[in-house]
């Protein structure tokens, strides 16, 4: 009998399974591949005012346009962004700042929306609120708002615009950063270099030196006061340090041996710098408050160019030591180096991104370019086809280089920057001409 | 016969009784000895073949040719003669249900207006374009014949009546009889999904890439949606894949990017009877998206 039970169930079993079988289906997955490789839509209309009142900067209402139009410029700059600035749109009400009106942005075509409003407080400080929208997803993405002097009001747009661009990219921001260089004019045999400063967009500008002494190859430290350069003040070139807080420069080393290309490790500490003693040249480095200079390279020929990796264990510089210049790391006591670059023609005034993943450097091959390549020395891209581009300079994002280029039979040195991708180049404009340019770090 | 015979035919002839007792017995007494799944299934023939194999072959081979030879094509007439007057010719989407089954209650949902169908039209997923005609109204058979002249290329081309809507939707005479589905089919879960992603298509096409390595990522979404076809909550990241040290820094911009498109595009003109399914439906789904390349 239980056999038989046994055997029923059994024919059954095959039965059960296939009604159990029956579709034990999932949820409804929607695949979908979308989207296009340009810069982003993006708009940004003159930022309101409550109440107009003039400023040391000029009006609160013609200022909002003026803060709008900075940041359509950095945003531009970057090369990510289509921006339709404020003279495409029309204004927002200072109400509409908080509470967009999305119907209107989406028939621009904006992906994104900038807002913002300017405020004049009654200590003589302007407010800059700054909004960011996802017009599609009609949210807020972000908000930040800064006081600032006046005077400084491009520097809250340049924030603005590096909160949109973080945000929008998962970049680091980098427009609110100055950039130092040597401003060039004069004859060749009578040249006048001065050291600069100016706003990365070029605004700003001064001149830190009077001219009277040859200047070359300022960086800046990471604190954002102090630079660091060569100068051939009492003919015997040296290294200086520039403090921008008063204006006055000081003499890092004591010792009267031709010394050139510093820069300053990433905590501060240090300046890594060449000095060269009966014609051979070898990396050094010394407190920069000053002190005594400890050698990092003892080999014949020229070492030059170091530059620190940003977590200032190791040092990237050029040697001529296997008879054409090329790049080599090493730690940042001078052990362990070796060479890293392998491809044809030369390698000239390597420098370690912030970022830390790429070196970007000079190639000569007949032209000079600017190219980039990882610090074990794959992966090398040469980002620029100019004829006469050197001296790379790292954004503090790591995502931009700036440099300066020469051209066939002009006298005059530009400063311009190209992006990691190489297409988006751009000539940052100076009074005169423009060589070795330094990008300091994002300012606080 | 002998005695001995007589007796054993009898003990043979009782046994039998008894086994035959035993065993009617024993079938009846099980309730349901044979559950065959009888809740029915209903089967609604997409018009193409989804992203996933979803529709079983043995559901087509039986279908009759409705519209085989009829005359010449007349190409589709406007919709005008469509009482559900669904205008949008290059909707892409499928019409909102306006199918009912007779035998079901009436919808309480009215048949949704197309009309505001989003203009773009460059959208057309690449892959559907040969075979996504625009929709008919499913109601005219003439459309039908129409249509299946249009594509005799297909093999099932011809099969396509009255009832073929979208391929997700059943259209009012339909001919199945049997009662809603508890569950949805393959096939209705891949027209579904196949709907949303002609929907939302238009607006992820204008999804700015953020930067190299970008499309490598593929963001996982879960979107819960209301009976309208609007968003009920915000949509929330469920993983992404292809992430690496690379792309990291674009990953959570991809992924609002995704939810962005998404929201752009609402809301979503879906049938009404597949809104809620046995917990299945439209209501609650899964994004998968990744930049070209």
């Amino acid at each position: 009998m239980d056999r038989l039970w046994k055997r029923i169930a059994l024919a059954l079993v095959p039965v059960a399974a296939l009604a159990a079988a029956q579709p034990a289906l999932a949820q409804v997955e929607v695949d979908v591949v979308g989207g296009i490789s340009a810069p982003m839509p993006i708009a940004i209309p003159a930022m309101p005012t409550s109440s107009p009142v003039n400023t040391a900067a000029g009006n609160t209402t013609e200022l909002g346009k003026q803060l709008a139009q900075v940041i359509t410029n950095d945003l531009k700059n970057s090369g990510l962004f289509r921006p339709l600035g404020p003279d495409l749109l029309r204004p927002v009400s200072i109400g509409q700042v908080t509470a967009p009106a999305f119907d209107y942005w989406t028939t621009t075509g904006a992906q994104s929306l900038v807002q913002g409003y300017v405020k004049a407080n009654g200590d003589g400080t302007l407010t800059v609120g700054c909004y960011l929208y996802d017009v599609f997803a009609q949210n807020e993405l972000t908000r930040q708002g800064f006081v600032v002097q006046p005077a400084d009001w491009r520097r809250a747009a340049h924030k603005c615009a590096d909160t949109v661009y973080s945000r929008l990219t998962g970049e680091g921001p980098y427009f609110d950063s100055r950039i130092v260089y040597i401003s060039e004019t004069g004859p060749k045999d009578r040249r006048i270099k001065r050291l600069a400063i100016m706003d990365q967009d070029g605004a700003n500008h001064r001149f830190l030196t009077n001219g009277q002494s040859i200047v070359l190859t300022p960086r800046f430290a990471p604190n954002q006061q102090t630079i660091v350069y060569m100068s051939y003040e009492n003919s015997r070139p040296t290294i200086y340090a520039y403090d921008l807080s008063n204006g006055r420069s000081r003499r890092l080393l004591s010792s009267q041996h031709l010394a050139f290309a510093p820069h300053v490790s990433p905590d501060g500490r240090w300046v890594v710098f060449t000095m060269s003693i009966g014609g051979d040249a070898d990396l050094y480095r010394v407190p920069i408050s000053g002190g005594t200079p400890q050698r990092l390279t003892n080999t014949p020929g020229i070492d030059t160019g170091g530059s620190y990796s940003p977590d200032g264990s190791q040092i990237v510089f050029e040697s001529d030591r296997s008879g054409t210049q090329q790049i080599y790391v090493m730690n940042a006591d001078g052990s362990n180096q070796h060479r890293i670059s392998f491809g044809s023609g030369r390698y000239a005034t390597p420098v370690w991104s912030p970022r830390g993943d790429l070196i970007a450097f000079t190639k000569i091959t007949g032209d000079f370019r600017i190219g980039v390549m990882s610090p074990s020395g794959g992966g090398e891209k040469i980002l620029t086809q100019s004829w006469g581009d050197e001296g790379p300079s790292w954004s503090p994002n790591g995502r931009v280089i700036t440099f300066f280029r020469n051209s066939r039979g002009s006298g005059e040195p530009e400063i311009w920057s190209v992006d990691l991708t190489g297409v988006n180049q751009r000539h940052i404009p100076t009074p005169l001409g423009g060589s070795d340019p330094n990008w300091g770090p994002l300012r606080p | 016969m002998k005695r001995g015979e007589a007796g054993a035919l009898a003990v043979a002839a009782v046994g039998h009784v008894i086994l035959f007792g035993l065993l009617s017995a024993g079938f009846l007494s099980k309730s349901e000895p044979m559950t065959l799944p009888s809740h029915a299934i209903d089967v609604s023939l997409v018009d193409d073949v989804a992203m996933q194999a979803a529709a079983p072959s043995s559901v087509e081979a039986p279908a009759k040719s409705i519209a085989p030879d009829t005359g010449a094509p007349t190409d589709a007439p406007p919709p005008a003669d469509a009482p559900e007057s669904q205008p949008a010719p290059e909707s892409k989407a499928p019409e909102p249900a306006p199918a009912k089954k007779p035998s079901d209650t009436p919808a309480p949902e009215k048949p949704k207006k197309p009309a505001a169908e989003k203009p773009e039209k460059s959208r057309t997923p690449e892959r559907k374009e040969t075979s996504r005609k625009p929709e008919a109204p499913a109601k005219t058979p003439t459309k039908s014949e129409g249509k299946a002249k249009a594509k005799p290329d297909k093999p099932r081309g011809s099969r396509l009546g009255d009832d073929f809507l979208k391929g997700i939707t059943d259209s009012g005479e339909g001919k199945a009889t049997t009662p809603r589905a508890e569950k949805m089919s393959a096939t209705v879960v891949a027209g579904l999904a196949d709907a949303i992603q002609r929907q939302v298509q238009p607006c992820a096409n204008r999804i700015t890439n953020p930067g190299p390595g970008a499309n490598e990522i593929i963001s996982k979404i879960r979107i819960q949606m209301n009976r309208d076809g609007s968003l009920a909550a915000k949509p929330q990241l469920r993983g992404q894949s292809g992430v690496n040290g690379e792309n990291r820094r674009y990953s959570q911009r991809v992924a609002e990017l995704a939810m962005s498109a998404f929201i752009a595009c609402a809301p979503y003109k879906l049938p009404a009877e597949y809104y809620d399914v046995g917990g299945q439906g439209w209501k609650d789904i899964i994004l998968n998206y990744k930049l070209p390349g």
